[in-house]
């Protein structure tokens, strides 16, 4: 395994330089703000769940071995705290109300950037749609995909944060590309809807 | 080989063994459903990646943080928390605790003398029985009577 620059931070930090941990911060704070809001749609509730993910690092960080990247370390904290959060079944109304009127879920989302309206419309309804997705995939499906296909962890990346099987892994992410197949085939190129065999 | 539409996305991934993927990509050259199903999932894969992040955090991220993390570090630790709750606590349960065992302690003594009297009514009235027959003469007599309660109930 190459050498993990972070890790080696995270060992700084261990022995007491706090100007490591503040890298770190910097270096994946708004990245863990943004996985958290894949799990819970709320820019609050993101932030509040990211800052316990990293307050947990920082409390724990004497049980830390760099055995693993620590990107994959982080992840693991992170991934099972958003799972938590699901369980607590805090976003159930948000779900059955986008299921049924599939308004946006958080005007924030909405892109700003986007040159023309028809562009920032359709951006705003793909964010919605893969919101909705995302919404109705089952728990460890939507953790793995997200980790898959917006952070861009590997199988086994991802299976060592969910602390499962990279076999278990692939199917799991399958699954939920398959169903991103179905719900997304009218933002595709070709605008297809037939499922995939 | 039957059509391995469970492998294609691990193959677009380039998660696949190379062996399972030599046997997938032989596969897709000669099965069009698959080629097919491949490129769905592809268009969904770029479709994904081409959506809007979520929106950015407001500025002041780190310094949030690290106020908050100042906060977390003054509050006493669970272990100093629960010390401190243990005589607000533990102190008035163990005095409830005493007054409880202090009054079943009074209840029981109390049931004790109750039930000592109550022999001593029964072997008075036995007294007063074997006294009016003018038999208790002996000291063996006066143990008979003490234990006359004893005697199983309906003996002839």
């Amino acid at each position: 395994m190459a050498p993990d620059p972070d890790a080696a931070l995270m060992l700084a930090f261990q022995a007491g330089d706090d100007a490591a941990f503040r890298a770190l911060f910097e270096k994946y704070g708004h990245a863990m703000v943004a996985f958290c809001h894949r799990f819970v749609r709320d820019a609050a509730r993101a932030e509040e769940l990211a800052q316990d993910v990293f307050l947990k690092l920082h409390r724990t960080a004497g049980r830390y071995r760099p055995q693993a990247r620590f990107r994959t370390y982080l992840y693991r904290i992170a991934s099972n705290h958003c799972l938590n959060e699901l369980r607590r079944g805090e976003y159930g109304a948000h779900r059955a109300r986008d299921a049924r009127g599939r308004e946006p879920a958080d005007p924030d989302a909405l892109p700003a950037d986007a040159a023309t309206p028809e562009q920032a419309a359709e951006g705003a309804a793909l964010a919605t749609a893969v919101q909705a997705l995302l919404d109705g995939l089952p728990a460890k499906q939507r953790a793995a995909f997200v980790l898959c296909r917006f952070e861009g962890l590997s199988y086994e990346e991802i299976a060592e944060a969910l602390e499962t099987t990279a076999s278990a892994v692939k199917s799991l992410v399958h699954r939920a590309t398959v169903a991103a197949a179905l719900a997304l085939a009218p933002f595709g190129a070709a605008g297809r809807k037939e499922a995939v065999p | 080989m039957s059509h391995p539409v469970a492998d294609l996305t691990a193959l677009l991934d380039g998660a696949l063994a190379p062996e399972r993927r030599h046997d997938v990509e032989a596969h897709l050259t000669n099965c069009a459903a698959c080629r097919a199903a491949r490129d769905r999932i592809a268009a969904a894969v770029a479709t994904v990646a081409a959506s809007p992040p979520p929106p950015a955090p407001a500025p002041g991220l780190e310094q949030r943080f690290y106020a908050r993390l100042a906060r977390e570090a003054a509050r006493p630790s669970l272990l100093g928390r629960i010390g401190a709750l243990r005589w607000r606590v533990l102190a008035p349960v163990a005095g409830a605790g005493a007054a409880a065992a202090l009054a079943v302690g009074i209840a029981v003594r109390h049931r004790a003398v109750e039930a000592d009297l109550a022999r001593n009514l029964d072997l008075l009235e036995n007294f007063e029985l074997v006294a009016s027959l003018g038999s208790a003469e002996t000291h063996e007599d006066v143990e008979v009577v003490a234990h006359l309660h004893e005697l199983p109930e309906g003996r002839p």
